[in-house]
């Protein structure tokens, strides 16, 4: 399967991107557009993988039925631009240029960014240990992120967007400000940075990963038991963290894929409760706006947040 | 009818292209995965892979150590230099260094040179202690690095700033950059000049290496990239990456005796003793072999993105 979808990307590399990079004269990031179409690949395949499953899924137990489903069709946008679309390609990027600066004042400063498998040598031809390790790290770094993104007022202006939808689905997974996109690869780029790993070199991994991450916002009543919640966050224990008593700084459960860090800072709420979702201080516009209406009411609240004795928001 | 000319010219190089008088060559080839964190090793003689070598992120370049007892392989995200036995394929030692993208031992075998492409950074290492002299703090993306053969000054592509930059190795100082072409990658030293390959563009430039002056630019292929000599120095290879070709041509007249259609992003060659042309094909994930006089190739799977190549054909698979 990775052949096959690496053949794919290739053919993307070979005959859209390269030539259209050769016209822009951007070919110092070839590489960089490899990258890319592998990204966008395995992006389409997760998609599509958690669309085969998910659908099945909030058409048999569904927490909550609405009348029509109009409000979902903005999350696919969001789906398709974060996971196939622009924004990987201008974080590339972007991220590329702020990692070389970064990268190189590190080792002025005598850092090397070490890497497990220099401290744990044994780790060397283990890849699948050392990317579960790695996803370990990656998960905790998460967890403060989400945590943190609904303690500051002006961040919570930003994330709120993601709690908006009344009616959340597996497509709201990657309803995000672009704003709060950029600040989550940053902090992602920068532990990535720290600690020296390159998600693409487990691809297969990392779309088990964003399967799991879509999986959890599902509309659908199932729980993975006593044990199994204790493993890997099921749709209901994401659904408290976006049910409507939870948003803001009073939250719960901000993992992404392991409770484990939600049970460790005393975040964890497993109550066997299915609420419904959204932040009644966001406004209309936040849960019903097309995209644009969305990102612009999002930023204006950022800078509400931002200003002096601006409200910004409701933040609770 | 071929021009009498050319024809000569073809004869003249052809032991240096490759002629059918032997089987396979036999002997192991190493293969840098460079999207697979791993090395793939061929059996050569069988074109096949028979195992891989794991790595820890992002394998680029290889080079010989001065002794040939044993390959360096730069893992450039991984931030070490991994030292394998080419004769039995075995790891000997990892050697933490900053961000290996492009290396190469001067010919005096003093000097150890690393581009960091990421880190936009070019490192001076003694050769004999492993010990870091000089960092020359480049923008931007130093790419590949030629010496001169005297071992004085060594040239570094700068990949995002269309130029070429020369360093001498007795002050440790930089001599000068110049701009050469678009997004200038492949460098190598042919009879007192630079060839320096454009890949943003779709020539090769001819450099004087005292001043980084360009005396003459070669049209080859969009997207020129790489450039090598063949072990005789009498031909030099040049890889387009988007017209997918290997270009030959003569070491001395540089005009062009051929051009091979390989697709799929040539990179890194290597010439095999029974003549046959390796390349690593990026996009692909495949290597070619190519005969130069038939003008076809075989190819081998390998991992993704594959990019370096070395040869060792005296090692028994």
């Amino acid at each position: 399967m990775i052949s096959f979808l690496d053949s794919i990307a290739g053919k993307i590399q070979e005959f859209v991107l390269v030539p259209l990079m050769y016209q822009l004269g951007l070919m110092q990031w070839e590489e960089l557009g490899f990258g890319w179409a592998l990204f966008a690949v395995y992006g389409a395949v997760q998609v599509a993988i958690t669309f085969a499953v998910c659908v099945p899924l909030e058409k048999w137990r569904p927490v909550e039925n609405w009348p029509d489903n109009k409000a979902v069709w903005v999350d696919v946008i969001y789906t398709c631009i974060s996971r196939v679309g622009i924004l990987p390609l201008i974080t590339f990027v972007l991220f590329w240029q702020v990692q070389t600066a970064l990268n190189g004042w590190l080792t002025d400063n005598g850092y090397v960014p070490p890497t497990l498998e220099r401290l744990f040598p044994s780790l060397l031809g283990q890849p699948v240990i050392t990317f579960i390790l790695y996803a370990i790290i990656l998960d905790l770094a998460e967890y403060w992120r989400h945590r943190l993104s609904h303690r500051y007022r002006w961040w919570w202006a930003l994330h709120s967007l993601h709690h908006a939808q009344r009616q959340m689905t597996f497509w709201s997974d990657d309803r995000n400000h672009l704003l709060d996109d950029i600040i989550a690869f940053f902090w992602f780029g920068l532990v990535a940075l720290l600690i020296g790993v390159s998600p693409m070199q487990f691809p297969l991994l990392v779309l088990v990963l964003r399967f799991l991450e879509s999986l959890s916002h599902a509309n659908v009543r199932l729980s993975f038991g006593w044990l199994g919640e204790r493993l890997l966050i099921s749709p209901r224990f994401h659904r408290l963290h976006h049910g409507v008593d939870a948003a803001g700084r009073r939250s719960c459960n901000y993992g992404a894929v392991l409770p484990w860090w939600d049970m460790i800072f005393r975040t964890a709420d497993f109550s066997p409760r299915y609420f419904p979702t959204g932040d009644p201080t966001g406004g209309e516009l936040m849960a019903t706006g097309t995209y644009w209406q969305q990102q612009r009411v999002g930023f204006g609240r950022f800078i509400g947040a931002l200003l002096p004795g601006g409200a910004g928001n409701a933040h609770r | 009818m071929m021009p009498r000319p050319l024809a000569a010219l073809l004869l003249a190089v052809t032991p240096a292209l490759g002629t059918a008088q032997f089987a396979h060559a036999t002997g192991l080839a190493y293969v840098m995965n460079s999207g697979a964190a791993s090395i793939s090793v061929i059996d050569m003689g069988k074109r096949t892979e028979i195992r891989r070598i794991p790595v820890l992120r992002e394998p680029h370049h290889v080079v010989a150590s001065p002794d040939g007892k044993e390959i360096l392989v730069g893992d450039s995200a991984g931030n070490e230099l991994f030292a394998i036995d080419p004769m039995k394929g075995t790891l000997n030692r990892r050697i933490p260094v900053a961000n290996p993208y492009h290396l190469g031992f001067s010919p005096n075998n003093k000097f150890l040179v690393v581009n960091g492409l990421a880190r936009n950074q070019v490192d001076v290492y003694d050769a004999v202690r492993m010990q870091l002299l000089k960092r020359f703090p480049l923008k931007s993306m130093p790419s590949h690095l030629v010496y001169t053969p005297d071992s004085k000054r060594v040239f570094i592509t700068l990949q995002g700033t269309d130029q070429l930059a020369a360093i001498d190795l007795d002050k440790l100082e930089l001599l000068w950059v110049k701009p050469v072409g678009k997004a200038p990658a492949g460098v190598i030293w042919n009879n007192g000049r630079l060839l320096v390959a454009n890949m943003g563009g779709d020539d090769m430039a001819v450099v004087n290496p005292t001043d980084g002056s360009v005396e003459k630019r070669l049209k080859i292929g969009r997207g020129t990239h790489q450039v090598f000599s063949s072990p005789d120095g009498k031909v030099v290879y040049v890889n387009s990456r988007l017209d997918g070709a290997v270009t030959a041509l003569d070491a001395k007249t540089l005009s062009v005796i051929r051009t091979y259609k390989v697709p799929g992003g040539p990179d890194c060659l290597e010439v095999a003793p029974d003549g046959k042309i390796w390349i690593t094909r990026r996009w692909a994930e495949k290597v070619a072999v190519l005969d130069p006089v038939t003008g076809t190739y075989e190819t081998v799977d390998v991992g993704r993105s594959p990019h370096g190549i070395f040869l060792a054909p005296n090692a028994i698979p």
